[in-house]
């Protein structure tokens, strides 16, 4: 790089993408200083320009949003795709094309043959409701000469280990309008997972969306999973057969699984962890950085409004206690034996604030929260192992989950 | 040759399917064509060196489409509404095409339709009830599909923009930087590449020990250890009585396929007597669940499209059974705007010497129709137990002349193909007499499933995922009345079904009929026929899943429509069952007006 003191070079992260008069394209694999209240791209063109490498067309002749100089191109080629055709199944009055957002959602079966290692199944939960659910697990292991076909069956619905083992119950996200757990991205996360964590079984659910079914749908879905997992004898493990259960999510998953968590512990079942992942909480008011934010990386208010008010009683506001969990209508949780959570927040994220509001709200209660805020980083971070982000945070995730399966129930935790 | 690839690397104990069918494509086609990994991991296909431009329609498109001025929910609106869309996971297309929709001379805006009240008979393709139209309701179903809606309102068709990709245009190019990827994608199939998909009701350990031993008695049979078998079957019958409902009935006759090889009872096959019986159980099939009427509707859909402003048409059904496809697809041509095409109907079907004529009776049942809404119509009935003798029909009946418009041609196939696999050579023929009457479209209908390959186990592990899931459906798919009527069909569709069952597990060589293969399989080999895909969009998809809602109540219950890469499929929960397909011929002049297929 040219030698200005303006640069900070670190270690190759994100690619950046300009054009030049003669058409060539230069990629640049650094990450520049900038502070909050700079445009990214605009000062990075004044310091180009400023170094004398390169001549750049007038910056307004260039249409680049500021998004796509902090995201590797792909993903920010999936997660725009999502935004504008989501775009497409919002109407003003509030319902939703759920037909378009099932054509357009790319989904994947099942495949209890091994790929890296991970089988998975689908399992109906309710028949009534069709509640279905996706259960990943590592493949079986085969006894000499078994022929696979026979011997899966027969072992899916066994303990992977005989030592301890981690179940992670997983709530998608989508906004709770969206997806599905057998939506390929999903899909793909959720493989990670079981081999994240050492061999976990990772259980997504395939809750009710909104508009549809509003709250509390989706939380009594997650609450009827957590009741079968509790049921089930094959999901124990160690010494003491107990169910080492964590609740994860991002998005509206992650504020699924704290209501699911609340639910838990309010009716005496122990969850090992609550995982949360940029998840989704709101208020009525409007914080400083909503309004800095908003449209800069991905993320829209208007809406989340919507999404809000799909999934929100008729007639509640962004300050009822499942969006706003700490809000004036919030539910106390002191005394409770509610989980440890490992909670990650992205910098570019409009509903940080709020996040950064729940990790208070449980530390004020009494409760621990292990908070992991990605500078930098955007919604939907996690859905591609193609940035430092990603792999840091799928790390915290294993330690965490490592670190709370052989705990002690002790209340006094 | 494809073929062969194909089949060998079927046989074998541990599934050895060459094409990864979980995800769009495997690791090294990916590679090949120059597709990001990652994004071809989550299903969908972009080039690298393409991924820049994608990033800027994305961007032109966000921006056209943000905003929250009226004028802009205006035109939002109407992209939600109005659009065909193609095949979700080409993204380069599918923005080439919305952003040509944005460019188009603006149509004047209507508010978006309401709901069309659809009344339920219209899922009756019974022709006891030609002398009345289908419900109006119901043509509008197919109706607005193709035409729009606002052609109704306007009396004026709008006519569909089927766009190809166009060339990049010369603005400065931005190439993307190859992402950092540090792990291969998780999701690429690598160990036995065949996928299982499982939707597992029964969890209780008896049923799991039934399913245990049913396999069992397969693995036997396989090592032809019929002792062993013997004992396991007995095992069987025990562990069967103490389950219920649709595990109970569909181990009934996987059992009894079982024991039909070891006891070598050869299933009776009187092709005469079976003709006539399989079109009764069919029938029921098609009142009891919404499988057939899926096949029908959606294979409709795409003849319509095709037959869009053309004045001469005709239809080649490759079954035509009871002709209850085709009351539908005459009334939507009779409503079309501009009025119905001359409509001609050759229909093949199989000898029942007990009613010699009962070929002929479908074609007159489907003439009364056609009189009386006013649809100029035509019906050629040949019978034949042999499709691959095609050719000579065709030969044997020109289009009448007397015309300067062409006749355009659709050959339709619902559950017609799998079948000719038990012969070689035999679907090739027929492939190739089907190309060569030039179609304009070729609607396939087949089983979703991998029943044609590897050794009996292998088969009968994949047959009773299948139909378990089938069965599944039936007990909880809610269609039926709870009526006698409704229990009849259940049980009829059930013996149906049954029938299935025993062919796959219990006959061999030209006897095995039932060799049902993917849609994976079924590309490849109308690629390698001359053929290339129509895809079905997103009017077919919505409309399909607004039948599944009327038929199964509210959201459509346990059924699930879904696109993959411009064909549909139709499952119960998770588990794709059937699958329906279009196609013209590879690079015709027809083939260009049609949508884009990807390469």
């Amino acid at each position: 790089m040219a030698g200005s003191n303006e640069v900070n070079v670190s270690e190759s992260k994100v690619c950046s993408l300009f054009c030049c008069d003669s058409g060539v394209v230069v990629t640049f694999c650094t990450e520049i200083e900038i502070s909050p209240e700079d445009d990214p791209a605009e000062e990075l063109a004044l310091i180009l320009m400023k170094s004398g490498e390169v001549l750049l067309k007038p910056f307004d002749e260039y249409n680049f949003s500021s998004s796509q100089t902090v995201v590797p191109l792909n993903t920010w080629v999936l997660i725009s795709n999502f935004k504008v055709t989501y775009n497409l199944l919002r109407r003003p009055d509030g319902s939703f094309d759920r037909h378009l957002a099932e054509f357009f959602d790319r989904k994947v079966p099942a495949n209890a043959s091994p790929v890296n290692g991970v089988v998975s199944f689908d399992i109906v939960l309710d028949r009534l409701s069709h509640l279905l659910a996706r259960v990943y697990r590592p493949a079986p292991d085969l006894a000499d000469g078994e022929l696979p076909q026979k011997a899966l069956l027969s072992e899916l619905q066994k303990p992977p280990s005989p030592n301890p083992f981690p179940v992670i119950i997983f709530f998608h996200g989508g906004s709770f309008a969206h997806s599905s757990s057998n939506s390929s991205i999903y899909d793909s996360l959720c493989r990670r997972f079981v081999t994240l964590c050492g061999g976990a079984v990772v259980i997504s659910i395939n809750y009710r969306r909104s508009p549809e079914f509003r709250y509390p749908c989706a939380y009594d879905d997650g609450w009827t999973a957590l009741k079968w997992a509790s049921s089930e004898p094959w999901l124990r493990s160690g010494k003491d057969a107990k169910l080492r259960v964590f609740l994860a999510g991002d998005s509206s998953g992650g504020n699924i699984a704290h209501h699911v968590a609340v639910r838990a512990v309010e009716s005496g079942i122990h969850i090992s962890g609550n995982i949360l992942v940029n998840p989704l909480f709101g208020g009525n008011r409007r914080t400083e950085s909503e309004l800095k934010l908003d449209g800069k990386y991905f993320v829209v208010l208007k809406e989340r409004d919507w999404y809000w008010k799909a999934f929100l009683p008729e007639g509640a506001d962004r300050d009822h206690p499942a969006c706003n969990p700490f809000g004036p209508n919030g539910v106390k949780l002191d005394g409770l034996p509610f989980p440890r959570s490992l909670l990650v927040v992205a910098s570019l994220d409009p509903t940080q604030e709020w996040q950064l509001a729940y990790a208070d709200g449980l530390k004020n209660a009494g409760h621990e929260v292990r908070l992991i805020y990605r500078e930098k980083a955007t919604i939907g971070f996690y859905l591609l192992p193609n940035t430092n982000h990603h792999h840091e945070v799928m790390e915290e995730i294993k330690d965490f989950v490592k670190s709370n399966l052989i705990v002690s129930t002790n209340a006094a935790d | 040759m494809k073929r062969e690839h194909l089949e060998r690397s079927g046989r074998g104990a541990i599934g050895g399917f060459p094409l990864s069918e979980g995800k769009m494509m495997g690791l090294e086609e990916t590679a090949e064509a120059g597709m990001d990994e990652l994004l071809a991991a989550l299903g969908y296909k972009v080039r690298s060196s393409d991924m820049a431009e994608v990033a800027q329609k994305l961007e032109q498109l966000d921006m056209a489409m943000g905003s929250s001025t009226s004028q802009d929910d205006a035109l939002l609106s109407q992209l939600a509404s109005d659009t065909v869309h193609y095949n979700p996971s080409d993204l380069s297309n599918w923005l080439e095409n919305m952003l040509s929709e944005l460019n188009a001379p603006p149509i004047p805006f209507l508010p978006a339709s309401h709901p069309i009240p659809i009344g339920s008979d219209f899922l009756t393709g019974n022709l006891s009830s030609s002398t009345e139209p289908a419900s109006a309701d119901y043509l509008n179903l197919h109706h607005r599909a193709v035409y729009g809606p606002e052609s109704q309102v306007n009396g004026r068709p709008k006519t569909r923009k089927r766009l190809k990709p166009s060339p990049s245009t010369a603005f400065l190019s931005r190439a993307a930087a190859p992402a950092t990827v540090s792990t291969p994608a998780a999701t690429v199939a690598g160990e036995g590449s065949s996928v299982h998909s499982l939707v597992m009701v029964d969890t209780q350990e008896a049923g799991i020990r039934l399913v245990h031993a049913l396999l069992a008695c397969a693995e036997a049979i396989q090592e032809e250890n019929y002792k062993a078998a013997d004992a396991i079957l007995k095992q069987i019958t025990v562990l069967a009585s103490s389950q219920g409902g649709a595990m109970r009935k569909v181990s009934g006759y996987f059992a009894e396929a079982l024991a039909r090889r070891v006891y070598r009872i050869h299933p009776h096959l009187d092709a005469s007597l079976d003709s006539a019986f399989s079109d009764i159980l069919e029938m029921h099939f098609y009142e009891s669940c919404p499988y057939l009427k899926f096949a029908h509707f959606t294979a409709n859909q795409a003849i319509l499209e095709a037959f869009s402003g053309c004045s001469r048409v005709h239809v080649i059904d490759l079954g035509v059974k009871q002709g209850m496809q085709w009351p539908a697809l005459m009334q939507a041509l009779a409503l079309r705007p501009g009025g119905p095409p001359s409509f001609r109907l050759t229909g093949i079907g199989q000898l029942q010497p007990d009613n010699p004529d009962a070929l002929q009776q479908v074609g007159w049942k489907l003439a009364q129709l056609a009189g009386t809404i006013n649809v100029d119509f035509e019906f050629r009935g040949f019978i034949t137990n042999n499709l691959a003798d095609f050719e000579g029909f065709m030969l044997e009946s020109p289009s009448p002349g007397g015309s300067d418009e062409p006749e355009a041609v659709a050959i339709n196939s619902i559950f017609e193909l799998h079948g000719l696999l038990a012969r070689p050579g035999a679907l090739e023929k027929l492939l190739s007499s089907v190309r060569s009457l030039r179609p304009r479209i070729v609607t396939i209908v087949e089983q979703e499933a991998n029943h044609n390959a590897g050794g009996l186990l292998e088969r009968f592990t994949e047959a009773l995922h299948y139909y378990s899931t089938m069965f599944d459906s039936l007990e909880g798919g809610g269609g039926l009345a709870g009526d006698g009527e409704g229990q009849q069909d259940q049980i009829m569709s059930e013996m149906f079904l049954g029938r299935q069952i025993c062919n796959v597990v219990a006959c061999e060589g030209a006897d095995r009929t039932e060799r049902h293969e993917t849609l994976a399989h079924w590309r490849e080999r109308m690629a390698g026929a001359g053929f290339q895909p129509v895809h079905l969009g997103s009017n077919a998809f919505k409309q399909a899943s607004m039948l599944l809602a009327l038929f199964a109540g509210g959201d459509g219950g346990g059924y699930r429509v879904e696109e993959k890469e411009g064909y549909l499929t139709l499952g119960w929960h998770t588990r794709p069952l059937i699958a329906t397909s279009a196609w013209c011929v590879a690079g015709s002049v027809l083939s260009d007006q049609l949508t884009p297929a990807d390469r």
